[in-house]
């Protein structure tokens, strides 16, 4: 399983990945970019497997979804210290003046990590349900601008859902939860180079 | 010199008539009716693909759901997002359906103003009346909020609303959004929504110095001067093979954000699956990424 070797590779020696460029960061931003870049290589190396391109290993996914649970709540935080904006830094000062908002996100990607733990078991969507469209547990989406909660409230993205709900998901499903997370805080926090 | 003023004074009469005449000169075509009865659920659908929802909410100040506000920075001016909510008076609570359709597909006010093309009206010209229909009863489910739309911003000249019925003329374009004959279902439904009510090619085909699309020459070749500064990647299909994507990656990415090389998507791209592509079924995700991935450069 060149998957499972790796994602196990990527968690064993995360501390010693070499990293790329970066822009000459150091220090703590060199360290958060790193941490950064080894969850797209662990994102990277499951996505085949959530598309139903590659064989679906449970176990990998297990072990992905502990990694980004470890970078995840205070882990992601506490690389973010005030004052470490600014080039080579990517971060956006809004990080700092909306510091709830980011934190929230934080504690959200362990919530979705620690559910795509127990989603992993499910096996995907395709898998369980034949013809049924991978969207209906995301999906309610379409009632969203009556009740003006849930998707239009609060959070950005199904802020409230809990570990078990997130569990009960199909394994795509709840790596979408985790990845939206990412990619909500991307949009909120990141500055674009690109 | 007297001959002079006269000649100024001639120039300056012109001009005022032909102004006065653009002032008066009607847009738009009359519609049959809509009578239809919509589907709000449908129309919720389409709310979402179609960016009504991204762009006329401002989430990044916790605002209400269409009541607009949303800050749009273009070399023109400064716009703002108009609310959208059922509120007679701030909103379009006291619109008619067919003063919304008007509105939706050819960027016409229900006072016979033109839009600026910042609202992508030119890629809903091809909504069905049932599309409409649906959008409408959708519409009506938002709740009202009794807060004014910010007024533009714009630079004079482009602060003359007549000004945009020479841009019509000399600019607006028909959607690529009709099925093409030759091609399966799928890759139709794809060609509807990318050219249609998704409007990739708002961001995705740069913009000559009026703010029009050259899309002759440059579509889906990306856009470096997006509102607000950013830059679109060219998703032409030969740059898409070229940087690794795949119909499977492709759909991927709009629900999950994932890019082929593992980064999550931010900025306006983050925006478009946060608020839009990742609440659509597998099916048009897919259809999307088959009609992207395919030379369509024909049709």
């Amino acid at each position: 399983m060149k998957t499972t070797f790796l994602i196990s590779a990527l968690i064993a020696g995360s501390t010693a990945v070499a990293a790329l460029a970066h822009g000459g960061a150091t220090g703590i931003v060199k360290n958060r970019m790193d941490a950064m870049s080894n969850m797209g290589k662990v994102i990277k190396a499951v996505s085949p497997m959530m598309q139903g391109t590659a064989a679906y290993n449970a176990d990998s996914v297990k072990r992905a979804a502990a990694f980004f649970a470890q970078h995840s709540g205070e882990a992601m935080t506490r690389m973010f210290p005030e004052g470490s904006g600014g080039k080579p830094s990517e971060a956006r000062e809004t990080i700092w003046s909306d510091w709830e908002t980011f934190a929230g996100l934080a504690a959200q990607l362990g919530v979705a990590a620690q559910g795509l733990a127990v989603a992993a078991d499910n096996g995907l969507m395709g898998d369980a349900a034949g013809t049924m469209s991978s969207d209906s547990m995301m999906g309610g989406g379409s009632t969203m601008m009556g009740s003006g909660s849930g998707m239009m409230g609060g959070g950005m993205m199904g802020g409230r859902m809990t570990v078990e709900q997130i569990g009960a998901m199909p394994a795509d499903g709840a790596f979408a939860m985790v990845t939206q997370t990412c990619s909500a805080c991307h949009t909120k926090f990141r500055l674009e180079s690109k | 010199m007297r001959g002079m003023f006269k000649l100024a004074l001639g120039a300056a009469a012109f001009v005022a008539a032909a102004i006065g005449a653009l002032i008066l000169w009607p847009i738009g075509n009359e519609n049959r009716p809509i009578t239809l009865a919509g589907d709000a659920t449908r129309g919720a659908y389409l709310a979402r693909a179609g960016g009504c929802i991204a762009c006329h909410t401002d989430f990044a100040a916790g605002g209400a759901p269409l009541a607009g506000g949303v800050k749009l920075a273009t070399p023109f001016g400064t716009l703002y997002s108009p609310n959208l909510t059922t509120d007679p008076e701030h909103g379009i609570g006291s619109w008619t359906v067919d003063q919304f359709a008007r509105a939706v597909r050819q960027g016409i006010s229900p006072e016979g103003a033109p839009y600026y093309p910042a609202f992508t009206y030119p890629f809903y010209a091809n909504f069905s009346d049932q599309d409409i229909a649906d959008l409408w009863a959708a519409f009506q489910t938002v709740p009202a909020v009794a807060e004014p739309s910010t007024p533009h911003k714009m630079l004079f000249p482009f602060n003359q609303r007549w000004g945009l019925k020479l841009w019509r003329a000399a600019f607006l374009e028909k959607p690529q959004s009709e099925p093409v004959p030759g091609n399966d279902a799928e890759w139709n439904r794809g060609r509807q929504i990318v050219g249609g009510a998704a409007h990739c090619a708002a961001c995705h085909t740069g913009r000559n110095i009026l703010g029009a699309r050259k899309s002759d020459t440059q579509h889906f070749k990306g856009s470096t001067s997006l509102p607000g500064g950013g830059k679109a990647p060219a998703i032409d299909f030969e740059t898409l093979q070229k940087r690794g994507w795949t119909v499977e990656n492709l759909a991927f990415a709009l629900k999950t954000g994932i890019r082929p090389d593992g980064d999550a998507f931010g900025g306006a791209m983050g925006e478009v699956v946060l608020y839009g592509t990742r609440f659509l079924t597998a099916e048009d995700r897919r259809a999307m990424a088959v009609y992207l991935m395919d030379d369509h450069s024909g049709g």
